[in-house]
Order: structure tokens, then sequence, then C-alpha cells
């Protein structure tokens, strides 16, 4: 199946540096990668151990306070990951700029 | 993530698949709530005020609202999110499919045809508004065959809106045929139509509801795309719903004149082009008997709208894959209508709410990536 939908990809940001931070991102997504070969490794050994199965954990359904429950640390794990999107906005309600910061610099140092 | 119906055409996820898509839903869900509406307060802090001092004026329009809003940084880092929760979706459910693809054409083969029918038209022109682009980055959009006998578009869909939506259209994604089926069931109590007919019916999620609706009535639903039709065809089937299903442009289809009650389409309008609205806007003239009666469901038209809240809605012109929307929004629907052949006043233009009382994380906005949040639709159309 296509993976890339057809029609140029819009971008957002002009600064070069945004590529940096991808970089950045993207070997964060390849460390997911070693975390969830290391998951892995442990079902095995689990069902080699006769502890629980790869089916055991396709065959588990999650009844409606698990869903909950994920569903909130799910909430939970995104404002974490999120938080510093949200710093920008608190700065702006409470009016903290880089002037007001120079500001700071100027009145401790005077 | 609320529970969508697993219908026998509905492709199911592994573990890892489900957890995929439950990331994106959640991750939709903080941006439509958490993160979108700040950029309403950038734009009233510093975006707005930024033009004002170089204008002289506040920005007056959407475009305007644009100019500013896309050079702040917030505004960017939420669009990058946006669109690759986007992306992310699409994904999350292709590889899904990709996996089942045999059992679910095999579904969709051997499934009982006993109650309604599919006619298939391979010689039909996909429209260039299809092909141009990949509609709301679907990639290969609704038409793309992959095979004989191909369903992976419209398994992709069934899959994905239910996602895209935050499950907001309920778990057999027909919130939108619901809510205008109650309007016309409070509205208009004493219509019993006998013949409906469905334009741009893409898997027929919103096509059932008419059935339930008025069970004397024949229902027809038509779509330009092959993948999703044969999907359609399948699904109705396994639901126990009576449709019959054909691939034709909604521009001209093949039906006769006057030989329709009730003509609806759910967010169709948006995905076309200045011509084929024209066209389509004919052709359900053509199509109605007199009293008959058209009904187009979108989300709402921006006149009226602050220049703000247009900008926001119209996110999806720019930069979801979504070329029309901004300028159908932005149409003289009542013209349109007056110079189909419809008389002025028969013409229809209303919010209507939804059909589901209750839904999770409704946010009770529209804006660009939070479709089905307003809990309520815009209906656009006219009686003959």
């Amino acid at each position: 199946m296509p993976r890339k939908a057809k029609g140029k990809r819009p971008t957002f940001f002009n600064d070069p540096q945004i590529d940096t931070v991808m970089g950045i991102v993207m070997a964060l997504a390849g460390e997911v990668s070693v975390l969830r070969e290391r998951l892995d490794s442990v079902e095995r050994l689990a069902a080699a151990k006769g502890l629980f199965t790869q089916h055991d954990i396709e065959a588990y359904r999650p009844d409606d306070a698990v869903m909950a429950e994920r569903e909130r640390w799910r909430a939970e794990y995104l404002e974490r990951v999120l938080r510093v999107v949200h710093q920008e906005l608190e700065e702006t309600d409470k009016g903290e700029t880089t002037e007001s910061y120079q500001a700071a610099v100027r009145a401790v140092s005077s | 993530m609320n529970t969508q119906l697993q219908h026998d055409l509905l492709p199911t996820a592994t573990h890892d698949e489900l957890a995929r898509q439950n990331f994106v839903h959640t991750l939709k869900v903080h941006l439509a709530t958490k993160v979108s509406p700040g950029n309403k307060t950038i734009y009233e802090h510093r975006a707005a005020p930024r033009f004002a001092r170089e204008h002289q004026r506040p920005p007056q329009d959407r475009h305007e609202v644009r100019s500013v809003m896309q050079d702040e940084p917030y505004y960017q880092m939420w669009s990058t999110l946006l669109r690759t929760s986007q992306e992310m979706m699409w994904d999350s459910v292709n590889v899904s499919v990709e996996r089942q693809l045999p059992q679910l054409r095999e579904r969709a083969a051997t499934n009982g045809k006993t109650l309604g029918s599919l006619t298939l038209n391979p010689d039909l022109a996909i429209p260039a508004y299809h092909t141009a682009v990949d509609i709301h980055c679907q990639p290969g959009g609704y038409h793309t065959e992959l095979g004989q006998d191909d369903v992976a578009a419209g398994a992709t869909y069934d899959r994905a809106v239910y996602i895209y939506a935050m499950s907001r259209l309920g778990s057999l994604n027909d919130e939108m045929g619901q809510s205008v089926v109650l309007h016309l069931k409070e509205q208009h109590a004493d219509f019993r139509p006998a013949r409906i007919l469905d334009m741009g019916c893409t898997v027929g999620h919103s096509t059932l509801p008419y059935v339930d609706a008025y069970p004397e009535a024949e229902v027809f639903a038509v779509d330009v795309g092959a993948p999703v039709l044969r999907y359609a065809h399948a699904r109705a089937e396994a639901l126990g719903k009576r449709v019959h299903f054909s691939q034709q442009n909604a521009e001209r289809t093949n039906f006769e004149a006057g030989s329709f009650d009730l003509i609806v389409s759910h967010i169709l309008l948006h995905e076309t082009s200045s011509q084929a609205i024209r066209n389509i806007m004919k052709e359900c003239h053509r199509l109605l008997r007199p009293g008959g009666m058209m009904l187009h469901q979108e989300v709402p038209q921006y006149e009226g709208m602050p220049p703000y809240e247009a900008f926001i809605l119209d996110w999806d012109t720019y930069n979801n894959n979504e070329p029309f929307w901004g300028t159908v929004h932005s149409m003289d629907l009542q013209k349109l209508a007056e110079e189909s052949g419809f008389a002025a006043r028969g013409v229809i233009q209303t919010m209507i709410p939804s059909a589901l009382e209750r839904a999770q994380a409704r946010t009770e906005k529209f804006q660009g990536g939070d479709f089905g949040g307003g809990g309520a639709w815009f209906v656009f159309g006219a009686t003959k």
C-alpha cells in the first residue's frame, strides 16, 4: 500500500535548526524501538519459562476500567511530552518576554 | 478510545497496531483540547497586535489572520504536530489493513449478497479533484486499486475515520447520517421518502441510518471509488442493511429524472470542485421529483464567523490536502441553489444538532484537526 499521500507536504518552520531537532526526535524514536525489542525478549523468555505466551497478550482484552486507566495514562504522558508547548502559552499569559528577563538580569547586576 | 463495532468487514488490529492507533487517538484529543485553543491566545496577545501595528487596523479575513499566524512558533508547532498526527493515523491503519488484505478481500467477496446490490463501472473516469492530491492525506485516496476485487481503501477509511473523529461519530461512524435523519424526523415529520440517494457514500457509513429511518424506502448510494464501494456493499450486507451501491460520479448519474424523493450527502461537497459542485446541484435538481428534497451535510460556512474562527477552521485547505475546503465554505450557496434551478424560497441553510447526545472529548468548537468536535453540523439543501 502507498505510504505517502500525493501532494507536497507543507513545512511550518523556516529555522534550519528544526532539522537538527528532528534528528534528535528520530534518534529517540530509535530508542523506543530498542525498548520494544527488549520487551519482546522479556515476552519470549516468559513464554520459554512457562509464565505467559505472546498469544496470551494478543488474546488479552482489557476491561472498561483498564481502558479508562490507559487513556488517563496516555493523556498524562502527552502532558509530559508536550509540556514545552504549554510552557510557551503560559509565558504569554504571564507576560514573560525576553525584555522582562533582560530586565531581571539588569536588576540583579546593577 | 471507545470501542468501534467489530462488524465482519472491519479490519482487526494486533496488540501493537491497536496501541499505535490508541496513541494517535490520544494525541489528537490532546491537540484539539489542550494545544489548539492556545492558538487563539497567541493570536490575541501577539499576532493580532503585530498585524495592527503594521497595518493600523485589525486583520479583516482569514487570509490576513493566516499571514501573521504562520510566523508564530506556537502555531507552527501545533500545525506540524497536527499534520504528523494525520500521517501517523493513516500509517497506523494502513499497516494493519495491508497485513490482512487477502482475508478482507475474501470476506468482502464471499459475504452473502442477498439484500442489496453492487454495480461497478471500470470505465468511469476518476475526477481530477480526486487524483490531483490524495484527499485528507489518505495515501492512494478513495480510488487507488491494489489488485483485483480490492477493498483496501474502504477498510482503511472505515477504521481511520473512527480515529480521525476521535470516536465521536459513534460505534458505526454513522453520526452524520443519524444527525440528518434526526433533523428530518423533527423538522419534516410527514416527509416519507420512497427513494433515497446518498451521493459520495464512501463506505456507506452515513447511508445506513436512512435504511433504518425509512424501512419502506429503496436506498441507493453512489461513489467514484471502486475499492470503497466493494467494502461499502459487503459492510452493509454484514450489518443486514439493503442498499444499492453503484460506481457513478454524482455530477452525472444514470438514474432517471425525477426518480428520487430525497438526496443526501455527507461531507461530500468540500471534496469536489467549483465546476463539480455546480454539476452536482444541477444533477440533484434533475433527479428530484417535484416536492423532493436535497440535504448536504458539511462543516459550517465561514460567512459571519470572526476572521480568527474562519482561519482556524480553514487549516485543512492548506495543510491536510483539502484543496476545495476553503472555497466551498465561502461560496454563496443560496445563489448556487438558485442557479441550479431551485426556487429561492426552497433553499435550506441551517445548523443541526448532533444525533449523538454524548461524545467523548467534544470541544464544541469548529477547528482544524477536531472533526466532529462541534456537536453540530451545517446543512445546505433545497426542496424542489
